[in-house]
């Protein structure tokens, strides 16, 4: 993946998502706000803690020309509130309120893991 | 307020035109639209032409030859509502009375990119990241299908039907790209696209295709001449952390404004083209254009109201599901259906005793919105 011009991960030990919180509305947004933005200064950039839980999702079937297997993408919900699309893995197969957690992936950025039952 | 007229249109087979470059399929449409207007180049004073991915100044390349001797012509861009957007500003023009006869015409050759989904426009980081996770417009909406399922106790061949209805439709249509019929189990047996979507429940992706209408603020002379009682366009609003993912927000905003405007409600509408790009779509459609109350869509399916012969129709055409979906052409196309149904010229497909029909549709392709614009129209005679 090529280098974002807005932080996607924090520095500490265990790196945490990071999203834009408007100081005005309260309201979170993600990825964060590119500090070039001219929206910048209307935004602090806020850690997304805790773990995600799925909203909806779906499971990709690319073409059999391709070669590629089927993979999930969904939408997952973090305190923020703030709802964040992506990849999810760990399970075939995804289920609406499961539990997901993000860690970095150097294809996409990051990727949904899904909480050890 | 002054009137506006859709006083002719046209529109060419929607499917594949191989070898058929962008003037000469977009002119079948644009000759017979002037024709059936009874009106020559010479009278049309205003063009604007809708288009996704054709390129730059395509509306001059197309017209070029036609003899329209230097007139201004407008390209519009709006993804899958470019040509419902095109339409909705010559109005405009016709109401400030910038001109009173002006030609639209929406054009689209998805066969020149080979197939697959649609790309998003990722000129933007939040759709670049999700972009590259893999978010594509076929995504977006199993998303919703799985959430639909979810929350209202559906099952997949809930979704299929809508295929089939569309299907059936489509068998009628000359213009329709899929002219076969087919089964629930035969949509649900299709190739998975993006769970629960299967083949048969996307709109086709290979489909080229034109269409165009003479809008005028003069009322014409023909029998029943249609008349715009609203033209409606709005933007997406930035999603928020709990939006519900099934109300199809922007459209039902389209919808109530356009309903306002025209001084008329859902009862009122006799015939309906809306967006199926995907069968999930047409359902939540039903709530937000007010066919149904919310949580009904699929017992207002299964009621056989939205088919032919029922209430309300749906999508006669065979909607973009069967008729095709040429991004440009689409919300043309759509007012052309519709302007057949009112005038009684929509051969097996007919509507019967059509005076109020209604279009919709919606152009996607960046992640933060519902959608990124939404169009609904109300024609009637």
């Amino acid at each position: 993946m090529s280098p974002q011009p807005y932080p996607l991960w924090n520095s500490e030990p265990q790196p945490v998502l990071l999203a834009s919180r408007d100081r005005g509305t309260d309201e979170w947004v993600f990825p964060a706000v590119p500090d070039a933005s001219p929206l910048a200064v209307r935004h602090q950039t806020v850690p997304v803690r805790g773990i995600g839980v799925v909203y909806s999702f779906t499971v990709i079937h690319p073409s059999p020309k391709s070669g590629l297997a089927p993979y999930a993408l969904g939408y997952v919900d973090f305190p923020g509130p703030v709802r964040i699309f992506g990849r999810l893995q760990g399970k075939d197969r995804p289920a609406i309120g499961d539990r997901y957690f993000p860690r970095p992936d150097e294809n996409f950025g990051y990727v949904f893991e899904a909480v050890a039952a | 307020m002054q009137d506006t007229y859709i006083t002719g249109g046209a529109m060419t087979p929607f499917g594949r035109h191989s070898g058929v470059l962008a003037p000469e399929l977009a002119q079948q449409a644009i000759l017979k639209a002037l024709d059936d207007a009874g009106v020559a180049p010479g009278d049309i004073q205003a063009i604007y032409c809708a288009n996704v991915l054709g390129g730059m100044i395509l509306g001059q390349l197309i017209v070029r030859d036609v003899g329209f001797d230097g007139i201004p012509v407008y390209n519009v861009e709006n993804a899958c509502a470019s040509g419902a957007t095109a339409v909705h500003l010559a109005r405009h023009a016709l109401f400030a009375q910038q001109y009173d006869t002006v030609l639209v015409f929406g054009i689209e050759q998805l066969t020149a990119l080979g197939g697959g989904t649609i790309p998003m426009q990722r000129n933007d980081h939040k759709t670049e990241l999700y972009a590259t996770a893999g978010m594509v417009l076929p995504a977006v909406y199993a998303m919703r299908g799985t959430r639909f399922l979810h929350e209202r106790d559906a099952r997949p061949a809930d979704l299929a039907a809508v295929a089939v209805k569309n299907r059936r439709h489509g068998a009628l249509n000359e213009f329709a790209q899929q002219r076969t019929e087919t089964t629930v189990e035969e949509v649900l047996a299709s190739r998975m696209i993006a769970d629960p979507l299967t083949l048969l429940q996307c709109c086709p992706s290979q489909v080229d295709g034109a269409a165009a209408v003479v809008l005028s603020s003069r009322r014409p002379s023909r029998a029943r001449p249609v008349k715009v009682l609203s033209s409606v366009v709005v933007s997406g609003i930035r999603e928020r952390a709990d939006d519900d993912i099934l109300d199809a927000e922007i459209t039902a905003r389209a919808a109530r404004q356009a309903y306002e405007q025209a001084g008329l409600g859902p009862d009122d509408v006799d015939v309906v083209e809306l967006h199926d790009a995907f069968t999930i779509a047409e359902l939540l459609y039903y709530e937000a254009l007010g066919l149904a109350p919310h949580g009904d869509a699929v017992a207002l399916l299964k009621s056989g109201a939205t088919q032919l012969g029922g209430r309300v129709p749906v999508n006669p055409s065979g909607g973009l599901l069967a008729k095709g979906h040429p991004l440009g052409a689409t919300g043309v196309a759509q007012m052309v259906e519709v302007m057949w149904h009112l005038q009684g010229r929509a051969g097996a497909r007919q509507v019967e005793g059509a005076s109020i029909g209604l279009t919709q549709c919606t152009g996607g392709g960046i992640a933060g919105v519902d959608h990124a614009a939404s169009s609904v129209h109300l024609l009637g005679v």
